[in-house]
């Protein structure tokens, strides 16, 4: 169950229509990195993990993701909602135009629809929370590349605070496989699966 | 602490430090100094400190808007205090500085959104209780802007 709250944990106030910069940053809502993907990726993941603490954490950070993708979304909704044609035709909006007018769409910055093929939920512990890792980075990556491209104070303060959490949350998951394999045999981390060979899991504790 | 090992990551875990302010970690986006590791593109944003109300914007606005926007901007700077709070104890769950700071905040949270209830709107379902009045005619749930629109009014 989840309980909305009717703010976001970062607030945006977009004062410019730029269609073009909206294009780019819709890859942090639909994109392969973004937080859509991002937060589907931790909440499928967490139901087979064997370390309580780890499912929880994997919960709590899937639900920031989720108001990520909120603020994503209102940046995108302001940059585009008072576009006239004419801007839509001159930044290249015009085809996202056609298909979805000014609606929100998870889509990449390079179009390519949102797929749950850009994420992993692999059933091994130390398999899923290396892959969150890596996904941590990935999108740090991305905003990192979109501060580059984008000048603007208004666009850059939510961008930078979103960046800053990518760091915190790749120390999180580091922090969760250490209590992972807290529970191993350090002399051999793959002997077996903790998430599907639970009869030795539990033996080992 | 777990040693280092072959063939598999190994993250070191963060120990309790320093820590910003309420206004600084929001506009940092963590709440410790360990974990600010800024990028060279965007540090000409200094982050506005404020960014419900931003600059010096208080002109032309009402007196309620303006209280209103100072209770909203606590609310958002004690709600991300404790995100990332929430975080540090997932993986630090006997921290007893973390979890008395923890305590401390979400009461001064609680409280505030409280206010905002009963004197604006409530921010979730939980704090309809608090809107709660004889004279209601219109169901409180629907009051206030969407958060996507960018203005807390």
């Amino acid at each position: 169950m989840w309980v909305y709250e009717k703010r976001l944990q970062y607030p945006v106030k977009i004062t410019k229509c730029c269609p073009k910069t909206a294009q780019l940053i819709i890859s942090q809502y639909g994109g392969p990195d973004g937080e859509l993907s991002a937060s589907m990726r931790y909440l499928s993941q967490r139901y087979t993990m064997p370390v309580k603490e780890v499912g929880g954490l994997l919960t709590d950070i899937g639900t920031e993701e989720l108001a990520h993708m909120e603020i994503i979304c209102a940046m995108v909704y302001q940059l585009t909602k008072n576009v006239t044609i004419e801007q839509a035709k001159e930044a290249g909006f015009d085809a996202y135009y056609i298909d979805h007018t000014t609606a929100l769409w998870p889509q990449a910055a390079s179009s390519v629809p949102f797929t749950s093929l850009e994420f992993q939920s692999k059933g091994d512990a130390i398999t899923d929370l290396t892959e969150n890792l890596a996904a941590e980075q990935k999108a740090r990556t991305v905003y990192d590349n979109l501060l580059r491209m984008i000048p603007d104070p208004e666009i850059q303060e939510p961008l930078k605070f979103l960046r800053a959490r990518e760091i915190v949350h790749f120390q999180r998951f580091g922090e969760a496989l250490e209590k992972t394999k807290e529970k191993l045999d350090s002399r051999n981390f793959y002997y077996f699966n903790p998430e599907f060979d639970k009869q030795m899991f539990q033996n080992k504790l | 602490m777990t040693e280092n090992n072959l063939a598999i990551a190994n993250i070191p875990i963060q120990q309790w430090g320093g820590l910003y302010n309420q206004e600084e970690a929001l506009n940092i986006g963590t709440i410790f100094h360990d974990l600010n590791k800024p990028f060279f593109a965007a540090e000409a944003v200094t982050g506005s400190k404020n960014p419900i109300a931003p600059e010096a914007g208080n002109q032309g606005k009402s007196n309620i808007q303006i209280e209103r926007e100072g209770l909203m901007t606590r609310i958002t700077q004690l709600g991300f205090y404790l995100d990332d709070l929430t975080l540090y104890l997932d993986t630090h769950e006997n921290d007893t500085q973390g979890i008395q700071l923890y305590h401390e905040i979400s009461k001064e949270y609680a409280e505030l959104r409280k206010q905002f209830a009963q004197n604006y709107y409530p921010l979730s379902r939980l704090c309809i209780p608090y809107c709660i009045n004889d004279n209601e005619t219109a169901f409180c749930w629907q009051e206030g802007p969407m958060p996507w629109e960018g203005a807390c009014i």
